[in-house]
């Protein structure tokens, strides 16, 4: 799954019509639009309102996603799309950057997305302030959103499943700007984002987590029922198949007999438990 | 490198099309370690590289959401300022050659090269290599030890200083140090097979070169990045022509069906390559890891299959049982005493 988090609805709508994303009706908090790939949430502005965007969209969309008990969403990427405020006039507006440090200008606080894709764009250092930065005698680049983007997703996301991408929408002089303005800028780099996109994806894709497909999936949510494990025993189990599959055991074949079994107290599923790990070994 | 088509401006994703021509991702930098003249020199020589400044490299190095095995791909480089300590005591799974004062210091944290059974990958949370700029801090802290007696320092145990020798060459800034501290006795383990240092500097007595060896099909299993047995013989017999102290190490030797097979043929090819009379000495080791280590590399997404294997834990140190130990290594004992007398050979 591709999370995006977007500050505007500005920032949003080439996002929503380049990848035909619907509208979830039923999900009150924040705007949020998806396809069987994709969700987007518009967060609102500042590091806080983008925080609690990515925890709200991970605890609506991503469960299940876990399967081996650890703390990472492997499998899935997030992105942040949106403007920024530059002090440093050597790229123009409308120039799409993607970001390898975050600082929180309240905090002090740096953070480091790791930067493996999108190397035909600029890779900038980016401050992320609480107000708009109107001083044009600074030489950096400003957001309102990343801080809270990489504090909330440092829980979920290894580093480089992160991604932070602003285009220049200003020199620090935020009031002269024009909505059609301000979207066109994301407009005009949509191509440039979807293939960083596909770049990040296909990365995250060859390291993904060797874990186990549907019908292993369906296997052990069976036996688990049938024979009453405690989700401790069933983290055990998973991580037990895991380890089983890579030796190139067929574990469904090995493990067929625990499907007929059924147990009435979780002693005896304890047994059965036991067994079940031996013939993994 | 990226294949940029200006015209569509699309890009190759599915080929090798993102990955760096580079052999480092970005190089951070420690804000303290601007003024330092290696940290010049570095820059100097990747100067196409993307630098980030940072304040303090455990900001980087340290944090918790690395994925070790993606990041070894796209390896970064971390120039940093070390604070104390400079020296550590040497670890106990691992030889002191008869030593009693055995220190080990790291110049580099992490290593060039991709060996599938290290414990680097347990180590660290990260696979980025930091690089310590501030040499002499390390010159007067290993001094201020070798002053009071002898010492044993490895001085490459946690990296491979001369495989790396190309980007920062430690061992030349530190030559001239060993050379006038002949209590201290230097070893400096390696699988590279670069023979610059060899052959540009004039061997000590007190500095010993320690290359690791193992057979072919092994390395070319577990030992990624590194060179062929084929060149790591031919920088054992430069170094030795050129009258360096050369120590062989045959760790990890592992046991299993397959391997146990590999070691008669290899240590034949090794001594028929290499006159054994002129080898310092030889060390000995089976795969061996603390337990943490092992248990945070199997909690990686990736890692070997040497990790699935079932092994004994004993004081804290995962391995093979110890009756296997034993009759396996009688049998090499068996072998490597036609080459080598047998108190010239040190294991654990």
């Amino acid at each position: 799954m591709v999370f995006i988090v977007t500050a505007l609805m500005i920032e949003a709508a080439p996002i929503i019509e380049y990848y035909s994303l619907k509208k979830d009706m039923s999900v009150k908090a924040f705007q949020v639009y998806k396809n069987s790939d994709m969700v987007l949430i518009i967060s609102g502005v500042g590091k806080i309102k983008s925080a609690m965007a990515v925890v709200h969209l991970l605890s609506i969309y991503n469960k299940g996603s876990k399967m081996d008990g650890s703390d990472v969403y492997s499998n899935d990427i997030l992105v942040n799309i949106g403007l920024c405020g530059a002090g440093d006039s050597n790229y123009d507006i409308g120039r799409l950057l993607i970001i390898n440090k975050v600082t929180d200008m309240d905090t002090g606080r740096d953070y480091y997305p790791d930067v493996f894709c999108g190397k035909n764009l600029p890779s900038v250092s980016l401050c992320c302030y609480s107000r708009p930065i109107k001083s044009k005698d600074m030489k950096v680049f400003c957001d309102m959103e990343s801080a809270g983007i990489m504090e909330a997703t440092k829980k979920f996301f290894y580093a480089h499943q992160v991604l932070i991408l602003k285009v220049i929408s200003d020199y620090l002089a935020p009031e002269k700007l024009d909505k059609k303005f301000l979207k066109s800028l994301i407009e005009n780099n949509i191509t440039l984002i979807d293939n960083t996109l596909r770049e990040v994806k296909y990365l995250n894709e060859k390291f993904k987590k060797f874990s186990l497909n549907e019908e292993e999936s369906k296997f052990v949510e069976k036996i688990v029922k049938n024979l009453k494990f405690t989700d401790m025993m069933k983290q055990i189990i998973v991580k037990d198949i895991v380890n089983a599959k890579k030796k190139g055991t067929d574990v469904l074949n090995v493990l067929g007999f625990s499907l007929e079994s059924k147990v009435n107290s979780k002693l005896e599923g304890k047994k059965i438990f036991e067994h079940i790990r031996q013939k993994l070994k | 490198m990226n294949t940029l088509d200006k015209s569509s401006n699309k890009i190759d994703y599915k080929g090798e099309g993102f990955k760096t021509k580079n052999l480092f991702n970005v190089i951070y930098v420690e804000e303290a370690a601007f003024k330092y003249p290696i940290t010049k020199e570095v820059l100097d020589k990747y100067c196409n590289l993307q630098v980030i400044t940072i304040r303090h490299y455990k900001d980087v190095f340290n944090r918790t959401n690395q994925h070790f095995q993606i990041q070894k791909q796209y390896q970064s480089l971390i120039l940093a300022v070390k604070d104390k300590p400079f020296l550590y005591e040497g670890p106990q799974v691992c030889q002191n050659f008869g030593y009693p004062n055995f220190y080990y210091t790291s110049f580099l944290l992490n290593c060039i090269f991709d060996c599938g059974y290290c414990y680097l990958q347990g180590m660290y949370n990260s696979a980025n290599i930091v690089a310590f700029v501030n040499v002499e801090d390390f010159k007067n802290s290993i001094e201020q030890e070798s002053l009071k007696k002898p010492v044993f320092l490895a001085v490459s145990y946690d990296t491979d200083l001369i495989g790396f020798y190309n980007i920062i060459p430690y061992i030349d800034y530190f030559y001239g140090f060993f050379k006038m501290h002949p209590a201290l006795t230097v070893e400096i383990r390696t699988k590279s097979g670069n023979q610059s240092f060899y052959k540009t500097h004039t061997a000590l007595d007190n500095i010993v070169i320690a290359f690791t060896l193992s057979p072919q099909e092994i390395i070319e299993k577990y030992e990624k990045n590194t060179p062929p047995l084929k060149t790591r013989i031919k920088a054992i017999k430069t170094a030795l022509d050129q009258g360096f102290k050369v120590r062989i190490c045959l760790d990890p030797v592992f046991i299993n069906p397959v391997a146990d097979h590999l070691y008669e043929p290899f240590y034949e090819y090794v001594f028929s390559e290499i006159n054994a009379n002129k080898i310092l000495d030889l060390s000995f080791g089976f795969f061996r890891m603390s337990k943490e280590f092992f248990k945070r590399i199997k909690k990686q997404s990736e890692y070997s299959d040497l990790f699935l294997d079932e092994y004994c834990l004993n004081e804290n140190v995962i391995s093979y049982p110890k009756e296997y130990q034993n009759n396996i290594m009688t049998r090499h004992y068996q072998i490597l005493t036609n080459y080598m007398k047998k108190e010239k050979i040190f294991s654990l």
